[in-house]
């Protein structure tokens, strides 16, 4: 298979090393065989493809909801003949809110988690800690649904729901019968999820922090704590922000354990301790009965919406995270 | 925070005795605010680590519980029989989940095929082209990692089997196929990160030796970047292996030991999901002995790929 240089020797009439050059020249030039070619090119059209197609068959296979209701649907959902309605919005509502609480208590617990992993502990005890919430990161999501539904519901329904009702001034957010499966619990079961994306990333973002800017802060006479405050988190800020928007748009598109823990009612939750529905929830619950036609096409128009959440929340993020890169670089 | 240089007077005095007894004060006044600024800052300090520590202990008890509670619920549901048994019918003790796991086995087999060499040659076209056309494919992907699992399954629903589609109906390819496409984008990044690890030297090295590119690429690029490749693969399938969503309308599930990929199968997280959302004690049991095997599964190829990503770096240093 391999040739040799004899063939590839340059027309007499240049100079040796004008020969050299010229043979590099072309070599480079030249992608190697027209086999290697195609390959590389398949790949990448087969994956421009499959992507594209994803898009395409989605937005097609919606279009007569949308077709039937148009942007109302983002609101009102459509018509469904053996059901009533899909409540587009309430869905659309559930899923903020339950991300919201995710990111609410995931971002707190798991920046400090970051920042004393990556500044204020030990090595020994921060190469440990770091591998083990980078192993529990690849939990699947069934079996963190299957713990919450099983494990921690009962637990929420005797103790933490009660007691958060007695809370005062809190009522208008925690009131109502505790049962357990609620938004509050879908959150709660959110965060457990992010929470390892959230440390995993916010640490490699603190860790890029140059130890220039650590050692200049330290020589202005600040202590351990605000070395990190005012040098280390500042100059980690874009990393972190992309993360807590990747760990979000985990928190959005996550269907199963949510459908799990959620309660699954299809109306407007007047409180956190109140069952609900995200978007996620409503399609795996609802696409397996679904007739086909404008009743399955509804369907997949709600995962139309939750795409163009999720890949909204997520170019945000990657735009971010390039900006930081590229910033990284100038500077480099 | 008043910037008072001397004390008590304004302007500079005249006379250098005064001077410096103005000077003593104001060192004085400096070591005196320092000193309680630095005992003010130490505490804050101290209860800010505090409250990181709190964090810490927060962020690992759920995580850690969930394991532990996994473990010992699935131990005591694990058995021979367990792993090697089909599914009994409801109310019928004894069974176990063997369908599902060579359901789990075959779909995420037809997946590494369809996404492993898709993914290394798209991330080969990464590596070698620059400008517009990759960068768009790179975002591509990135933006493919974030997308809701349930979507690619409703993806592969509707591509392969629904009405109308190219086969028809539930099969175990359909969720191999979703899972390729859940796959693909970790596959060609993590690979297009492992293959730009390979030192420029060693491409121009092979290329002034007259060897042909391809073989350049075959030889020096994919050998180079191997552990990173494996790495890469294994963390995809360690993805792959656990999801849900994107099985759910495409698989179907199924309690017999299926193995024709054309037809309906079982798999480890269709049957925790089954059994999980019953209240019956019984089919609980079955599903948290599904998930300590899944989990077990996920853990392990976690840990190879922690295991060769290391031993790469050991060998770079």
């Amino acid at each position: 298979m391999s040739t040799t240089l004899l063939e590839e020797v340059p027309p007499p009439r240049l100079t040796p090393i004008e020969g050299v050059k010229e043979g590099l020249q072309r070599r480079w030039a030249r992608p190697g065989g027209r086999a290697y070619a195609v390959l590389r090119w398949t790949g990448a059209t087969v994956f421009a493809v499959i992507v594209l197609g994803l898009v395409v068959s989605l937005l097609a296979s919606s279009s007569q909801a949308f077709g039937h209701s148009g942007l109302s649907f983002l609101w009102s959902g459509t018509y469904n003949a053996t059901k009533d309605i899909y409540p587009t919005g309430i869905f659309i509502i559930g899923t903020l809110i339950t991300t919201a609480v995710a990111i609410i208590l995931a971002v707190p617990i798991g920046v400090g988690t970051a920042a004393f992993l990556s500044e204020l502990a030990p090595k020994w005890l921060a190469g440990p800690l770091s591998v083990l919430i980078d192993l529990i990161a690849a939990v699947p999501s069934i079996v963190v649904g299957l713990w919450g539904l099983l494990v921690l519901s009962p637990v929420f329904a005797r103790h933490v729901e009660p007691f958060l009702k007695k809370i005062p001034g809190l009522e208008w957010f925690f009131h109502g019968p505790a049962y357990g499966p609620s938004m509050l619990l879908a959150g709660t079961v959110l965060a457990v999820m992010i929470l390892p994306t959230i440390v995993a990333l916010s640490r490699t973002a603190l860790q890029g922090v140059a130890n220039e800017d650590r050692e200049a802060a330290r020589a202005l006479g600040a202590t351990r704590w605000q070395v990190v405050r005012t040098a280390v988190v500042p100059g980690a800020r874009t990393g972190i922000e992309a993360a807590v928007i990747l760990a979000m748009g985990r928190a959005l598109g996550e269907t199963i354990a949510v459908a799990m823990v959620i309660g699954n009612n299809n109306a407007l939750p007047h409180s956190l301790l109140a069952p609900g529905a995200t978007l996620g929830s409503a399609i795996i619950n609802n696409f397996g009965e679904a007739n086909p036609g404008l009743d399955r096409s509804s369907i997949i128009g709600l995962v139309v919406v939750l795409l163009a959440i999720t890949a909204l929340v997520n170019v945000g993020g990657q735009l971010l995270l390039r900006r930081r890169l590229r910033a990284e670089g100038a500077v480099a | 925070m008043s910037a008072t240089v001397f004390p008590g007077g304004a302007g500079i005095p005249s006379d250098s005795g005064a001077l410096a007894d103005a000077i003593g004060a104001r060192r004085e006044l400096v070591r005196q605010s320092a000193r309680r600024s630095l005992g003010r800052r130490r505490l804050v300090g101290r209860i800010a680590i505090g409250l990181c520590v709190v964090a810490v202990a927060i962020s690992l008890a759920p995580l850690v519980a969930l394991v532990a509670y996994t473990t010992s619920r699935g131990v005591k549901a694990l058995s021979w029989s367990f792993l090697t048994h089909i599914p009994t019918p409801p109310g019928i003790p004894g069974g176990g989940i063997s369908s599902a796991i060579v359901g789990s086995l075959i779909i995420i087999g037809l997946a590494v095929v369809m996404a492993v060499p898709i993914g290394t040659m798209c991330a080969l076209f990464l590596v070698e082209r620059r400008g517009r056309l990759a960068g768009a494919l790179r975002f591509a992907a990135d933006v493919l990692t974030g997308v809701p699992s349930i979507a690619l399954g409703i993806f592969a629903y509707a591509v392969l089997v629904g009405p109308g589609s190219l086969i028809g109906h539930f099969s175990g390819l359909a969720g191999s196929f979703a899972l390729a496409v859940l796959m693909l984008p970790i596959v060609v990044r993590a690979s297009e990160a492992a293959m730009r690890t390979v030192p420029r030297d060693l491409w121009e090295a092979g290329l002034a030796l007259g060897v042909r590119r391809s073989r350049v690429v075959r030889s020096v690029v994919l050998r180079g970047a191997l552990p990173g490749l494996v790495t890469g693969n294994l963390l995809a399938v360690a993805r792959a292996v656990g999801e849900t969503a994107p099985l759910l309308f495409t698989v179907l599930g199924s309690t017999l030991l299926a193995t024709n990929p054309l037809q309906p199968m079982g798999a480890l997280s269709l049957t925790i999901y089954s059994n999980g959302t019953q209240p019956y004690p019984a089919a609980q049991e079955i599903a948290w002995g599904t998930a300590f095997v899944l989990l077990v599964l996920v853990l392990a190829l976690s840990v190879v790929a922690r295991v060769v990503s290391a031993r790469l770096n050991r060998q770079a240093r």
